[in-house]
């Protein structure tokens, strides 16, 4: 298990004053940062604005050191024993970065398998059937700077995999994929974790991303960790509110009346909307049956009735709106 | 030392020179030696008139000006092609977006610039060669030549360089410059190392500049396996002078260029 506490990372950097001056200027880039990750748990790491998430992974990959704070990797503290955690962990990143492109997709897993110390014979066996889980064993042995994007990255996700990790940081892994490769690799990612028990740590801009594929979620504000839970968690707590769609045959005005006032008398603060032919109904309490008892008492036709369910991107925007606003008050 | 990752560093760079270099870079390379050669060979026959300052030779231990420029040159060259590449080296993996991932994995950083090293020298051997073929058009004669004493001063100068190209490495990285950089170093060997004159003509605190940057003593060494003109004992007294201050900027280049690396990291964030 991956275990962090209390991370901390402030950046010394200088602020050009004029061409002769400068001054340095302290930036804390992630202030209080604790987080668990299990192996086989796939846990997204979303920030809302220049939220730390890069720093967080590059102080977790043991990239760089953090300023506070601890973090172990199945009980090895990682500042003191930097080369004992690198040999558990890999990183893959979005784009094109992280491989040469001057050598044949074979030679980079080669030269990387090399760095790690692995043993020949247990290399080429390895190359193979990476090479063969991502699709690249007709390509193995063409130069990269030929290979399209996808395969660029896939050749990535090979090669983050070279070390056999126990954890692998996924930082924006599909950026700039088109949507079949974007579709494999997700199927390969939640392969990782449920078969082979990999913890993974993702950050994705994409919240269907996050949401299809993450058990757990942190959500980071300018370095502080403003939320965690899972998806249905973070819904609940930032949409207080039931949403719900009603229409029946006829919906005109006078039923939107007569449905305000039926409901109304079981929530005060529930409200109804007459939007595109349908009731949008909001309220703090659970609805359905008492709509469907509106629609027999008066007899109408139901052609739909169902509770809207928050995308995580909503829960997401609308937290970031919140926090924009207000100022972080979550705890 | 890793002896797995100094081989597949020398087998990689191999590879990726083979494959972004073509043959005119070699060549641009000796060039550079003609050029420089031929540019000494124009000032001694046309400028000076073959006529030397009366104490040249006092100075050198030989009378013989071309050879003497001509063995410089060819060092510099070899300076110039080993530290370029060896210093480069971080930065040029972190330009090409593959820092990271290097970083990421658990080996020694030792093996890795000692691998680069030693490909680069290889390589830089077989274009001193040739270029030393070049010099031998133009005058450059060997008076006496040690064998031993040859490889001493290779090896040594080997030294030498590495721990220069590491603390060139480690500027590079910090200020993200190679151009700036490199060219103030390389002007400075030229011109206060005694390339093609000797380092006695100029102002005492440039020669104490030429004297802690190892090229100059090198020089000497190298000089003197072909030229002769410096007994044993003052051989194995700049040999020594060489390993010292080639050890001074190994073992203060390393731990540097680790801190380093981490502050290059950091500065990639922006």
């Amino acid at each position: 298990m991956i275990e962090v506490n209390g991370l901390k990372k402030i950046y010394e950097v200088k602020r050009r004053q004029n061409f002769f001056c400068s001054e340095k200027e302290k930036i804390e880039a992630v202030k209080d940062i604790s987080m668990k990750l299990e192996k086989g748990q796939i846990v997204g790491l979303l920030g809302i604005n220049g939220a730390g998430k890069t720093t967080t992974i590059k102080m977790l990959t043991t990239l760089i050191e953090p300023t506070a704070g601890t973090y172990s990797f199945d009980g090895i503290d990682a500042i003191a024993h930097p080369d004992k955690v690198k040999r558990q962990i890999n990183m893959i990143a979005g784009g094109e970065r992280m491989i040469y492109w001057k050598l044949t997709a074979y030679e980079n897993l080669w030269y990387y398998g090399q760095l790690y110390g692995i043993e020949n014979s247990l290399l080429k066996k390895r190359i193979e059937e990476l090479l063969k889980i991502v699709g690249l064993e007709e390509k193995a042995n063409l130069p990269v700077e030929t290979f399209s994007k996808g395969m660029k990255q896939r050749l990535q996700i090979a090669r983050g995999m070279i070390n056999d990790p126990k954890y692998i940081f996924l930082d924006e892994p599909t950026i700039g994929l088109d949507a079949i490769v974007t579709q494999e690799l997700h199927k390969e990612i939640i392969r990782l974790a449920k078969e082979e028990e990999k913890g993974i740590l993702l950050t994705s801009h994409y919240l269907s991303e996050v949401e299809e594929l993450c058990d757990y979620i942190y959500l980071v504000n300018a370095g502080e960790l403003v939320f965690e839970g899972t998806k249905k968690n973070l819904t609940d707590y930032v949409f207080s509110k039931n949403r719900y769609v009603f229409s029946v045959k006829g919906m005109d005005e006078a039923i939107i009346i007569k449905l305000r006032d039926h409901l109304r008398s079981i929530d005060l603060e529930s409200e109804v909307m007459h939007e595109n032919g349908n009731a949008v109904i909001t309220s703090k309490a659970e609805l359905s049956a008492n709509i469907a008892e509106f629609a027999v008492n008066e007899s109408l036709i139901i052609n739909e009735l169902h509770k809207l369910e928050p995308s995580l991107e909503q829960a997401v925007i609308k937290l970031s709106k919140n926090i924009e606003s207000k100022g972080v008050d979550i705890a | 030392m890793d002896l797995k990752v100094l081989r597949a560093t020398i087998k990689k760079e191999f590879q990726i020179r083979l494959r972004a270099y073509p043959v005119d870079f070699m060549l641009g390379c000796i060039l550079t030696s003609f050029y420089t050669v031929f540019g000494a060979w124009m000032m001694y026959h046309y400028f000076f008139g073959k006529r030397l300052a009366t104490d040249f030779s006092n100075l050198t231990g030989t009378s013989d000006y071309m050879s003497y420029a001509i063995v410089g040159s060819l060092v510099y060259m070899f300076v110039v092609r080993t530290c370029l590449n060896v210093s480069r080296r971080l930065i040029t993996e972190l330009r090409e977006g593959t820092l990271e991932s290097l970083m990421l994995a658990p080996f020694k950083r030792t093996s890795y610039f000692v691998g680069n090293m030693i490909l680069q020298t290889i390589m830089t051997l077989g274009e001193t060669a040739i270029a030393m073929v070049i010099g031998v058009f133009f005058g450059l004669k060997i008076h006496d030549f040690c064998f031993w004493k040859f490889v001493i001063a290779l090896i040594l100068s080997i030294y030498g360089f590495f721990g220069l190209s590491l603390i060139l490495g480690c500027v590079m990285i910090y200020t993200r410059d190679t151009y700036i950089s490199q060219n103030t170093l390389f002007t400075a060997i030229f011109l206060v190392c005694g390339i093609t004159f000797p380092k006695e003509y100029l102002p005492g605190i440039l020669q104490f500049v030429g004297n802690i940057i190892p090229v100059t003593d090198c020089l000497t060494l190298m000089r003197a396996d072909f030229l002769g003109g410096l007994t044993n004992g003052r051989f194995i007294y700049i040999a020594m002078r060489i390993f010292l201050v080639g050890s001074v900027y190994v073992f203060t280049g390393f731990p540097l260029l680790k801190q380093l690396e981490k502050i290059a990291l950091e500065k990639m964030e922006g």
